[in-house]
């Protein structure tokens, strides 16, 4: 069984710390807060990935506000060779028509699933849909979407940490960090 | 000037010039974004006779977008060779939005969908992947942009967004829109590419290890 310590032995850098990313958190939870003062808002956060930005990121909002979970297989997975379509593995638990809904992303980069969920979501009348990433990876993207919040912009590295996963670890890393090239070239 | 042309859309599915087309075709699907296969030609260079002697045909047209994508998981030999055919697009046709999509960048995204080993496999296959010059792409950049106070869309000039030099691929594959001129060829000896063998897309990942679980973004 791997340890903690081994993980961040893994990664060959430290993108941005902890502090950076309350830091930052904070400051997006009050733009959000202003943007929506007299709005209550739902926020949508896609699993896996972006549960600890929504934890932090709600905790940052100063107003009355849902939230909902949504999950979507991701090319490559156990359901692509069967249908071949991106499929919906958790749906929305309530109606969003006519509510403020602000789509919380881990990380943007190809943009094709998120392209996916705004059309998706986009098809349930919501009043207003915006969309904050923790993190853009702009150099890695295929389709161009309109990201209202963005927490960082990051260099085209492969980075785990703060909910982001390679092979379903490291997620609970309290930073996030690139991971050496070695971990992910041995693989297979 | 010749215009382009355009194929009509037959409904079939193509065969694809490469495996990395091919998967890149299942990807699009996957996410429901609708493409054509090579559905345009450009004349980029004529003779003196107002003939055509170079033409290039991006890889993809995502209508919804209004985007070529053009497929480069190319030895960098040949990246070079397109560098300067996309330049002439640019130059000609200002208006055509393209994003070269090079061996990294495939490289990155199987990396993320777990199938890193189906880009190892393409590697030194005829047109296909290099894995040196794949890994020197990766783990480049270090930087860190926090972005600006309050809401703001995305764009090109977003930090780590950059144009793609001639020689050297840069991290993003947008080309930005430029004034044009037309230039003819006052020598006649540009060469046209010979046409690229078309054979079907393997079905990808039929034959790759086991990988790790996909990452969704």
């Amino acid at each position: 069984m791997r340890t903690a310590t081994d993980l961040q032995a893994d990664i060959g850098e430290i993108l941005l710390t902890e502090a950076q990313l309350q830091g930052r958190i904070a400051e997006l939870g009050a733009q959000v807060s202003a943007d929506y003062a007299d709005r209550t808002l739902t926020l949508v956060s896609v699993l896996k990935g972006s549960l600890p930005f929504m934890a932090d990121l709600m905790r940052s909002i100063d107003r009355p506000l849902r939230i909902d979970l949504m999950e979507v297989s991701s090319y490559g997975g156990a359901t692509t060779e069967s249908s071949g379509l991106v499929r919906i593995l958790k749906d929305l638990s309530s109606s969003i028509e006519g509510e403020d809904v602000l789509i919380v992303e881990d990380i943007i980069d190809t943009g094709l699933t998120l392209n996916y969920l705004v059309r998706y979501l986009r098809g349930k009348k919501p009043a207003s849909l915006r969309i904050c990433t923790l993190l853009d990876k702009p150099a890695r993207r295929l389709v161009e979407i309109d990201v209202d919040y963005i927490g960082f912009t990051i260099p085209d590295q492969f980075v785990v940490g703060y909910g982001l996963d390679y092979g379903e670890l490291y997620r609970n890393l309290r930073f996030v960090g690139v991971l050496r090239p070695e971990v992910y070239s041995t693989v297979g | 000037m010749t215009a382009p042309t355009s194929q009509p859309d037959s409904g079939e599915r193509p065969a694809f010039a490469h495996a990395s087309e091919a998967e890149m075709s299942r990807i699009l699907d996957f996410y429901g974004v609708e493409w054509r296969y090579e559905p345009t030609t450009f004349p980029i260079l004529w003779n003196l006779d107002g003939e055509v002697v170079e033409s290039f045909s991006p890889d993809f047209y995502l209508p919804d977008f209004d985007l070529y994508l053009e497929m480069t998981t190319l030895k960098q030999t040949l990246v070079r060779k397109k560098n300067r055919k996309l330049r002439r697009l640019r130059e000609l046709y200002p208006d055509i939005r393209i994003k070269l999509f090079y061996a990294r960048d495939f490289r990155a995204m199987m990396l993320k969908y777990g199938r890193l080993a189906l880009a190892e496999s393409l590697s030194g296959t005829p047109g296909q992947l290099v894995g040196g010059e794949l890994t020197a792409g990766v783990m480049t950049e270090n930087r860190v942009a926090a972005s600006a106070a309050g809401p703001r869309p995305v764009d090109g000039g977003e930090p780590g967004a950059s144009e793609p030099s001639p020689s050297e691929p840069a991290a993003n594959g947008v080309v930005p829109e430029r004034p044009g001129t037309v230039v003819m060829s006052t020598t006649g000896s540009a060469r046209r590419e010979p046409r690229r063998r078309r054979r079907r897309g393997r079905r990808a990942g039929a034959t790759t290890p086991a990988q790790p679980a996909p990452r969704a973004d």
